[in-house]
């Protein structure tokens, strides 16, 4: 294994290979191995004026470890190149090496803002593969615990926006209500970030009461503290001309390169898995989907920012309705200590904050899945960074990059 | 004498070098005062009159460069406690009350980190930036009016001067970018230049105007042309003026919004991305004393230097103790006692049941609190400079705080808006600013 400059591991400081001071600017060729496809030749060949910038992966607005090699000249990007894997753990692996419940805890880290939706995926298709009836109450409580999740996911989002583009404050107001969400959620759960709480056929352990406290407190604020947090910086001229025509993405190309959640709906494509394909009580729920950029040209960062702070005010909907709605019952169907589901396959995706998230699961017969493939929206979300970022300018990479809300753990999975 | 050298075995290191000194200069102290005051003293007296232009001037340089730290720092704490609050934070707390210290303690840190410097940078450029982006940024201090009387030189074409060496900062910034060795250090230098050298221009000529009006270049002559009522301040006659003075000199001082040279979402930390160490410190304390010299601009300029905003009697209190003879002691002695008793007496008389000693110890911090009351008015009063420094302060330290709170505020803008800005909106009105300005002057002189 060689390092950039093509030298070994264990180069030390008398190595008349290592650089000297009457050496320096003379650096080898980025990337050291000679171009393994034409993209990688014509993108490493550089035009007068050109430069690479290497931003990432430690860099404060990648949103975890994301690198991208940026091709710019002067303050414009030519070209860019996203470079993944930093923070690879080989879920899918982890997963087919552990157990149907183990595999909860496994894919839990994975998107770490919203941890409840990477539990519901593989949940609902090992329940398909078992054939479990899901308690109505349980259904009732995952749909009540994920929307609360999506709120915080959404309201983070908001203030990461903001930190990206240079306002210091809002991120710290978000964090007030994504703490107070979280700690209700570890009332219930244990756990602040990782809850680890759905179950296969239902949810460990039912409401509490400091849990019902809390989320009244919050819910008879929540619309306020919302309208207050939009008003921080929705009338912001600086920060709304930030946003405005930047990375524009049309919904014939938004389909085409498969992208969901709220990007797609900004893009002017009503595509919301818990409408398009429904799962748990959700056709019991009354909420709108909201949709922004419906024009020919389709959304830029601004509509993808404002669709999520819209989407805010439909979860906050559906957790009322929730709370008046939920039934009595137990919360974990009955099953068999010892789970080996019949073989086969299956398939099951929910509508995460960021976008479709599914798990394909096949099973052999015995307790552990053979194969489970997990997709993640943020990864596909990604290829668009090489389309809309492209001929902008370094500030406006920021500006895309945060509008698009990738979350690093779910994409190197 | 074993017992003293017994003693002396259980002094510390620092001890054994202290102690010693310290019988010196009880010894040679006095013997030295004395052969000062009685023999060189005369030649020292001689020797300062006669270079009296040279010693101003030294004088002047060490005042402003003592100043300017603790100034730096006051305004570093000032940003953290603030953007604080509007963060719904606490911010610092630990050292000292409130926290207070913590700046000075960040300043001790820098000291102490390691001095480093990148393998590739180019050593000469990268250690002597630091010092002409921090060096451009004090000697701004020496033409500004602190107060009546209180200006480091008086020269003539101060405004001038103010612009000249301002503008030399981005010499500095460009150097500690190109010599980093590094892309965003690279890149964050050039955006320093281009932005102060587009900004320069309107924040120029957006003082053409007051220059017009006021006849004189001189920043000392600036400061007392406003005296009288606040009505007397330039910004009511350049309202314009002072709005591109304030937004271009917050992209001089490289301030949010306008802090793209050091966008940390962006370019991580711009010009200072490699620097480490006091080299840091100073490209650090340069920013801060930017804000106030910007703040001190502002005030000088626009609203009033060091004059109040309404004419205040400036009386010299003809006070002669010595008439009082052998009363003077006397009511030195008496004078406190009294006023303590005769502030207590009420407190004593309304709660009856608290002890003596309470009523006592409020009489007494009562009388602390009016002596200094009494002193402090009869300094406001006598003395113009003292009043001067306060208004001065006050004032300046009102438009930092305007700084600051723009900072835990505003997003940035983007390259292109901040020049577009510069270019299609600043100039344009800062000579329509000129333009007007010179035609009232006319429109009243033929009048």
């Amino acid at each position: 294994m060689t390092t950039p400059t093509g030298l070994g591991h264990h180069a030390s400081e008398d190595d008349p290979r290592i650089m000297l001071d009457g050496q320096i600017g003379q650096y080898e060729q980025v990337p050291p191995y000679p171009p393994r496809t034409e993209r990688e030749a014509e993108f490493y060949s550089l035009r007068d004026g050109e430069m690479f910038l290497n931003m990432g992966p430690q860099h404060p607005s990648t949103h975890g470890v994301l690198r991208v090699v940026l091709k710019i000249n002067g303050e414009n990007v030519v070209d860019l190149d996203p470079v993944l894997g930093y923070l690879h753990r080989g879920v899918e692996k982890l997963c087919e090496n552990s157990d149907y419940h183990h595999v909860i805890s496994q894919i839990d880290p994975l998107e770490y803002v919203s941890s409840l939706f990477m539990e519901w995926a593989p949940v609902m298709s090992f329940e398909q593969l078992l054939d479990v009836k899901v308690p109505r109450r349980a259904e009732y409580i995952r749909v009540l615990t994920g929307e609360l999740l999506r709120v915080a996911s959404h309201v983070l989002f908001q203030g990461w926006m903001a930190l990206d583009l240079g306002g210091l404050a809002p991120i710290l107001y978000s964090f007030i209500e994504r703490d107070e969400i979280v700690e209700m959620l570890a009332a219930l759960t244990g756990q602040r970030m990782l809850f680890n709480y759905f179950r296969i056929g239902g949810v460990n352990g039912d409401l509490n009461h400091e849990f019902m406290s809390r989320l009244g407190d919050w819910m008879s604020r929540a619309l306020v503290q919302h309208e207050a947090n939009i008003g921080l910086l929705n009338e912001n001229e600086i920060f709304v001309r930030r946003m405005r025509d930047i990375g524009r993405l049309d919904g014939e190309t938004a389909k085409r390169m498969g992208v969901s959640g709220p990007n797609i709906r900004a893009a002017g494509v009503p595509f919301d898995v818990r409408r398009a394909h429904p799962y748990s009580v959700y056709p019991e729920l009354e909420f709108d989907i909201p949709v922004r950029g419906t024009g020919p040209a389709g959304g830029d960062s601004l509509d993808r920012y404002l669709l999520r702070l819209d989407e805010v005010r439909e979860s906050i909907r559906i957790i009322d309705q929730c709370l008046h709605n939920m039934p009595d019952g137990p919360v974990m169907a009955r099953l068999p200590r010892l789970m080996r589901p019949r073989p086969g396959r299956a398939w099951a995706a929910v509508e995460s904050p960021r976008g479709l998230f599914g798990t394909y699961v096949i099973s052999d017969g015995t307790d552990q899945p053979f194969r489970m493939k997990i997709h993640d929206p943020s990864f596909v979300h990604l290829q668009l960074v090489g389309m809309l970022m492209k001929n902008n300018l370094i500030a406006d990479t920021m500006a895309v990059m945060a509008s698009l809300d990738p979350v690093m753990g779910g994409i190197d999975k | 004498m074993t017992a003293i050298s017994k003693s002396l075995g259980q002094v510390t290191t620092a001890g054994k070098v202290i102690i010693p000194l310290l019988l010196v200069i009880l010894v040679v102290g006095p013997i030295a005062t004395y052969l000062l005051a009685t023999v060189a003293g005369p030649v020292i007296v001689d020797v300062l009159n006669s270079n009296l232009g040279i010693v101003r001037f030294v004088v002047a340089i060490t005042g402003v460069l003592l100043f300017s730290i603790p100034a730096a720092f006051i305004i570093i704490y000032m940003e953290l406690k603030v953007i604080a609050f509007m963060n719904l934070r606490i911010g610092p707390d630990r050292v000292g009350p409130k926290g207070a210290a913590h700046s000075v303690i960040a300043g001790l840190k820098v000291l102490t980190k390691e001095d480093f410097s990148p393998n590739a940078a180019d050593r000469t450029i990268f250690t002597w930036a630091p010092v002409i982006v921090f060096l451009t940024s004090v000697m701004t201090f020496l033409v500004i009016p602190f107060g009546p009387g209180l200006v480091g030189a008086k020269l003539n074409i101060g405004v001038l001067y103010l612009f000249s060496v301002g503008g030399m900062s981005v010499v500095g910034l460009l150097l500690a970018g190109w010599s980093s060795f590094n892309k965003y250090s690279l890149l964050g230098g050039l955006r320093a230049a281009a932005q102060v050298v587009s900004y320069e221009i309107p924040l120029t000529l957006s003082v053409v105007g007051l220059i017009l009006l006021a006849g004189t270049l001189s920043v000392d002559q600036l400061a007392a042309n406003q005296a009288g009522w606040f009505t007397n301040w330039y910004v009511f006659r350049q309202p314009l003026g002072a709005l591109i003075f304030f937004i271009a000199a917050t992209a001089e001082a490289n301030r949010t919004p306008f802090d793209l040279t050091e966008a940390d979402s962006e370019i991580v930390a711009g010009f200072a991305t490699e620097y480490s160490g006091m080299r840091f410190g100073f490209l650090f304390f340069a920013e801060y004393v930017n804000v106030f010299i910007i703040s001190a601009l502002m005030t000088t300029f626009f609203f009033g230097a060091w004059n109040a905003p309404f004419p205040f009697p400036h009386l010299t209190v003809a006070l002669d103790p010595g008439s009082l003879g052998i009363m003077l002691p006397i009511a030195i002695a008496v004078g406190p006692l009294l006023v303590t008793l005769a502030l207590a007496v009420p407190f004593w008389l309304i709660r009856t049941k608290a002890p003596a000693w309470q009523a006592l110890l409020a009489g007494f911090a009562l009388a602390n609190l009016l002596a200094f009351g009494a002193i402090g008015l009869l300094t406001y009063i006598s003395w113009d400079w003292v009043a001067g420094l306060i208004w001065f302060f006050v004032k300046s330290f009102m438009f930092v705080f305007v700084f600051v709170w723009m900072r835990g505020t505003f997003p940035r803008v983007r390259v292109d808006q901040l020049m577009g800005f510069a270019w299609k909106w600043l100039l344009p009105a800062s000579l329509l600013n000129l333009f007007v300005t010179a035609l009232a002057i006319i429109v009243v002189k033929s009048l």
